[in-house]
């Protein structure tokens, strides 16, 4: 078992107490009010079983592309919210992907629907990617802070973590969220998936495997602190 | 924008939906037209071989332990986008205005010391003239020379340097005093967003770290 960082030695005392207002934990983000932690716990606390296939409903980058022009004239700007689910191995936060095929990662999330809360529209997507169909088998889904958001200006791949100027009618706005997980969950992934544990370091700077969205979420959490649960 | 059960359908322009309620997520810039710019005289700046500053870096290391330094972001409006400010000094490296923090010092407080001292006249009344808000990002070093991330080393090492990113809410009018060894530039977002090249990683991240801000243009 590696010990753990200098930096996170305050936290050491703290792990078993609940509610702890988060300023307490680091000495350094005592004055910062809006510093919060994030509890992760080892993946071999979470159990996964298996449910139907869900498949993807475009073939194509074209025909997603297709769609998504078709859904633009009949209701507007998308509103798509993707959840970061992190856990711990080795001391270091790791992502939940979910692979479809060999290669292609992605959050689990998707499209709301028009007028749907994002909150609640997050929780039918996880719970539709990720929990078991019985009722009396949800996970508790904590959806926390927004970390980041990315606009999509034209029926194209490219996206921005912002709206480029001269762009008054973007025609997708992507939410990410950090999503808090309990101690310990059931997990049911769709057959045609795979559900991965990544680690930051493997996603960062790592365009090429996972695309700018994903690569880039090591930055965006970097302004929590982790509280690294042991097994 | 169609109104659908009484409640605006989808988000505006800015981000600004039903899940959104925290208040502070809103950032005003105001036009680079209302700040004034003069200079004043250069600060001495250590001419040392990378060599010397690694043997600097360590000593301070064995007497103090992790160097811990905290940076600004500070935006203004430019052509209707956001733009960043960034010092260069003469050998073309772009910074973030901050420095590194005297060991004791509160992020905060080292923060606003370094802003007058890089920004404004420095003496005085530093802990009064700037508004520091959230820590949006930051960037560990394993060891003195290597590259910054953005996570605790895997390794579990202990690390030998952290750096804070703040951002820092401008008021709609400021005096700013640069050093003359200092260029104070205003670059935008979409100049800075990838191009690592040019600005290096904790800078050309920038524009992702903000992106769940809602960046309001005050028009005056």
């Amino acid at each position: 078992m590696r010990s753990t960082p200098k930096i996170n030695d305050t936290t050491s005392n703290f792990l078993l107490i609940v509610n702890l207002h988060p300023a307490f934990l680091c000495e350094r983000s005592r004055e910062m009010v809006t510093s919060s932690v994030v509890n992760t716990y080892p993946l071999s606390s979470y159990s996964f079983g298996t449910k139907e296939p869900k498949m993807e409903k475009d073939t194509s980058v074209a025909d997603r592309l297709a769609r998504m022009k078709l859904n633009y004239m009949k209701e507007g700007m998308r509103t798509s919210v993707e959840a970061i689910l992190l856990v711990q191995e080795h001391n270091h936060p790791h992502i939940l992907l979910l692979q479809i095929g060999n290669t292609f990662c992605k959050l689990p999330g998707g499209r709301l629907k028009p007028g749907e809360n994002e909150v609640e529209g997050l929780k039918r997507k996880l719970s539709s990617k990720l929990a078991a169909n019985s009722p009396n088998m949800q996970p508790n889904w904590q959806i926390g802070e927004c970390v980041a958001v990315w606009w999509r200006p034209n029926f194209e791949t490219i996206m921005y973590p912002y709206c480029p100027p001269h762009i008054s009618k973007p025609k997708e706005c992507k939410k990410l969220y950090v999503v808090h997980l309990s101690e310990r969950e059931y997990f049911a992934v769709p057959k045609n998936l795979k559900l991965l544990a990544v680690p930051l370091f493997e996603l960062y700077d790592n365009v090429q495997r996972y695309g700018p969205v994903i690569s880039t979420i090591p930055q965006q959490l970097s302004r929590f602190q982790f509280n690294m649960i042991p097994a | 924008m169609e109104i659908f059960n009484g409640r605006l359908n989808n988000c505006d322009r800015h981000g600004n939906s039903d899940g959104d309620d925290r208040g502070n997520l809103v950032i005003d810039i105001y036009p680079l037209s209302s700040y004034y710019f003069s200079s004043k005289p250069a600060v001495a700046s250590k001419d040392e071989t990378v060599a010397d500053r690694t043997q600097r870096l360590k000593s301070n290391y064995d007497a103090h332990g992790m160097r811990n330094c905290v940076e600004a972001v500070i935006l203004v409006e430019l052509f209707k986008h956001p733009h960043l400010l960034l010092l260069q000094s003469k050998n073309c490296i772009y910074k973030l205005p901050g420095g590194r923090l005297r060991p004791g010092e509160s992020d905060v407080d080292g923060l606003k010391r370094k802003l007058s001292s890089k920004l404004s006249a420095d003496e005085d009344c530093y802990l009064s003239q700037w508004e520091v808000g959230e820590c949006i990002g930051t960037w560990w070093k394993s060891d003195f020379e290597t590259l910054p991330h953005p996570y605790l080393p895997a390794s579990g090492k202990n690390p030998k340097e952290c750096t804070k990113i703040y951002l820092v809410k401008l008021p709609s009018s400021k005096d700013f005093i640069v050093p003359q060894n200092l260029k104070l530039l205003a670059v935008p977002l979409c100049q800075l967003h990838e191009n690592r090249k040019t600005y290096g990683s904790i800078i050309a991240g920038i524009p992702q770290l903000l992106s769940l801000f809602s960046i309001n243009i005050v028009d005056t």
